[in-house]
């Protein structure tokens, strides 16, 4: 059962990885070319999905949008993970003041939304793949914070750190030899959820037309142009809405699996 | 008096009960004003109109934005005389003028009736002081400086007529008087024109509630034929499905220009809806950065005029609703004819010019859109076919004030979208100084030459001439003319069908 979650997990995030690396050598049609001759075309052999508003193939559009989809959860990511991750040790291990200034100012960024922040920096930057990136990656590296806090401290209470502290091994050591290999899996388990996050997130910012501008297909803004056609051709919005879904429910399955297949006090006994 | 002020004054424990029970029954009453006024027998009568640009302020003098003019022209400050919907020259205030031989002089007789909503006349007085005023601030916008430019003074003559005198003569100067230029202020009006108004037409400004709408109420002491709603409301819709999901399930009375055409077919229901489909002043233009390098280059903007498909775009962008035009001239203009056959589209010859012009190994141009429906769809579209010919288009969204001071103010932009609904307005590509900084002496010199000769056969055909200049010198991209595409419920008449005025005139509108 506990493994069913993983692989689950495992194929529907395969999926989209392979969507997007497919996209990177072929697509069925051109992802931006406008064929005005070809709009809002059903499903059929030729267009697997339909053509949207443009007479473009929604097919290749979606291969397409699974790379940036991908690109904003790796980069967002690895960006809330490298901030997030030394800060929450560093809390973690300092405790008194140093804990209380780096956990009350995550307090104050993890209260102000993701979308909000994005909105700022796009009014200031310009909406971009990036500007949508940093802005998702800025929100989550709380999140990250204050995991790597708490395993940090379940570590610091274990014997094995009093044993390498006593024996005259530094802070530095302590942090990059004890406490981040036994943190490392809980880390893994939150960059999971979290690229679940970043991918809603991005095709939140997108819909709103925040994220990554035209012509470039996402599956935020494929979602956007589609309620201009709901009434005429309603399936438009089917196809981004179920990638987002599927998506966002293989990390999130990942993430699930992992924390089970981690945690040996949830391995289940043969 | 707010409710907490009403409750503060009472001394007794019964005095305040009665106080409180008062409040709430005041406060309900002021809560269901939008369905029905207790104070008085009859029902308030309010218009829901649905718009997509919001107004940033409701000052028409230091901001362009066509959607100022479009709540305030004639239904809130009157002009001298303003165009009716088949784009003839009507009175006004002024009940009748006349024009010297040499064409010079206009003296307008303003009607002995007219009087602001203070109850001060619009006398020629008003009038004068009106026209110093404008001519004095140097604050004001370049296109009303331009279009005041000719006007050397205005005079009293008696206290109902006034002579205003052009350094010479212009066909187009009456025309600008019908628009923002003409729009005529009390006088004796201290406050903040951005917040407040004091005009004289059947309406006056409320509320602006930032984000939602703009609410005008009836002026009582209308001098002409009263209001026919209590209260008007512009509703402002960013989302064209918003807009339509509102007027579906009745929640406004008209959309005043339907901005989703594709959703067209949900108005079909004829037993609820008329669907009004006519033209519009508002020409959808690709407008060059003519001070940019690349596009000071005519064999360029004749390659990029080329390699878009125009008709391709309607049918595409606009769901084939709209009029080919190929410059800047609507059908309801006396001097227009399509010119989309100018620069045809022709992939080969596009690619053929920019290779010539030196960009044979390719261009890369910034297309910065406001977030309008068209402006945002064809961009799309442009930046494709652009594709094609191997010119890079980088397109971004720019929410419309962010557009209006990056783009229209400080013109830090190569390629930009938008609709230009002001009437007869290609006068606009004589100003050096208007965004697309296009400064050509050749096109000034026609225009004006058009605009001074005194026959009005003549005047047109000069007018067509310079038009076809534009064209050939590909000055910019006339994507296409915006149908006037206006939905309205079955109870609502009085709407014409072609939208020849900046403004949403109110005054013939009535519900039944």
């Amino acid at each position: 059962m506990k493994k069913a979650q993983l692989v689950a997990g495992l194929v529907l995030v395969g999926l989209v990885v392979l969507a997007a690396v497919v996209s990177l050598f072929w697509t069925p049609f051109d992802p931006i070319r406008v064929v005005p001759g070809e709009r809002l075309a059903p499903p059929s052999l030729t267009h697997f999905l339909g053509t949207d508003g443009f007479g473009i193939d929604i097919f290749s559009r979606l291969l397409v949008g699974a790379r940036t989809t991908l690109a904003v959860g790796i980069i967002s990511v690895s960006l809330a993970a490298v901030f997030g991750v030394p800060l929450g040790m560093l809390a973690g291990q300092a405790g008194g003041w140093v804990d209380d200034v780096v956990m009350r100012t995550a307090d104050v960024v993890y209260a102000l939304p993701a979308l909000l922040l994005a909105m700022l920096l796009a009014s200031v930057f310009g909406a971009s793949t990036t500007t949508a990136m940093i802005a998702i990656g800025v929100a989550s590296i709380p999140a990250f914070a204050r995991v790597a806090r708490a395993g940090t401290l379940q570590v610091m209470a274990a014997d094995f750190i009093l044993a390498a502290r006593v024996s005259g091994t530094s802070r530095w050591g302590v942090a990059s030899r004890h406490v981040a290999p036994n943190i490392a899996p809980v880390i893994g388990v939150q960059a999971s959820v979290g690229f679940a996050m970043a991918i809603l997130a991005e095709a939140a910012l997108s819909y709103l037309g925040l994220g990554t501008p035209r012509p470039n297909p996402t599956w935020g803004n494929m979602l956007r142009d589609a309620q201009n056609y709901l009434f005429v051709a309603p399936l438009q919005a089917v196809w981004p809405g179920l990638a987002i879904a599927v998506a966002v429910l293989g990390f999130n399955l990942l993430g699930d699996g992992l924390r089970d297949y981690l945690d040996p006090r949830l391995r289940e006994v043969p | 008096m707010s409710f907490a002020d009403r409750l503060r004054l009472p001394k007794s424990g019964l005095v305040k009960a009665i106080a409180v029970m008062l409040g709430l029954t005041l406060g309900f009453g002021l809560g269901g004003c939008t369905t029905g006024n207790p104070a008085s027998t009859n029902p308030t009568r309010t218009l829901k109109v649905g718009a997509t640009l919001e107004p940033a302020s409701m000052d028409a003098w230091h901001n362009t934005a066509a959607a100022i003019p479009q709540v305030l022209l004639y239904n809130v400050y009157e002009t001298l005389v303003k165009v009716d919907a088949d784009g003839q020259i009507r009175p006004l205030l002024a009940q009748a003028w006349e024009v010297s031989p040499d064409r010079l002089t206009y003296s307008f007789h303003l009607n002995p009736a007219a009087k602001f909503a203070s109850g001060a006349p619009v006398d020629a007085a008003a009038v004068v002081a009106n026209i110093n005023r404008m001519k004095a601030d140097p604050k004001l916008t370049e296109t009303l400086k331009a279009q005041l430019a000719i006007v050397t003074g205005a005079a009293v003559v008696g206290e109902r007529e006034v002579e205003i005198k052009l350094s010479r003569p212009s066909l187009m100067w009456l025309y600008d008087m019908t628009t923002s230029v003409g729009m005529m202020l009390d006088p004796a009006f201290t406050g903040d024109v951005a917040s407040a108004t004091a005009g004289s037409g059947p309406y006056a400004f409320k509320a602006h509630d930032k984000g939602q709408s703009v609410t005008l109420v009836a002026n009582n002491a209308y001098w002409g034929t009263p209001a026919r709603f209590d209260e008007v409301v512009f509703r402002y819709y960013a989302d064209p499905n918003a807009e339509n999901a509102a007027m579906l399930s009745g929640d406004l009375d008209i959309v005043s220009s339907l901005q989703a055409p594709d959703a067209l077919s949900q108005f079909s229901d004829t037993t609820r809806f008329t669907t009004i489909n006519g033209t519009t002043n508002g020409e959808v233009v690709l407008g060059f950065n003519h001070s940019k390098k690349a596009l000071s280059n005519l064999k360029v903007r004749q390659a990029l005029t080329m390699a878009i498909n125009r008709r391709e775009l309607i049918d595409t962008v606009w769901n084939g609703q709209g009029t080919l035009i190929g410059s800047m001239a609507v059908p309801t203009d006396p001097w227009f004819e399509d010119l989309s056959g100018t620069n045809a589209y022709n992939p080969t010859q596009a690619k053929k010019l920019l290779k010539e012009a030196g960009y044979g190994d390719g261009l890369t141009l910034r297309l910065r859109v406001p977030v309008i429906p068209y402006a945002v769809k064809s961009a799309q579209f442009v930046a494709s076919q652009l594709r094609d010919v191997g010119v890079t288009v980088k397109v971004e969204e720019l929410d419309f004030t962010r557009w209006l001071s990056e783009v229209f103010t400080n013109g830090d932009y190569d390629l930009t979208i938008v609709g230009h609904t002001e009437p007869r307005d290609f006068p606009k590509f004589a100003n050096p100084k208007y965004y697309w900084r296009y400064d050509s002496k050749k096109f000034q010199q026609l225009y004006q030459a058009a605009d001074v000769t005194p026959d009005d056969a003549k005047a047109v055909a000069g007018m067509k001439a310079s038009l076809r200049y534009l064209a050939d010198d590909a000055a910019a991209i006339w994507l296409f003319d915006l149908p006037n595409l206006v939905i309205t419920k079955n109870t609502i008449t009085g709407l014409p069908a072609n939208a020849s005025s900046i403004s949403f005139d109110l005054t013939s509108i009535a519900s039944r």
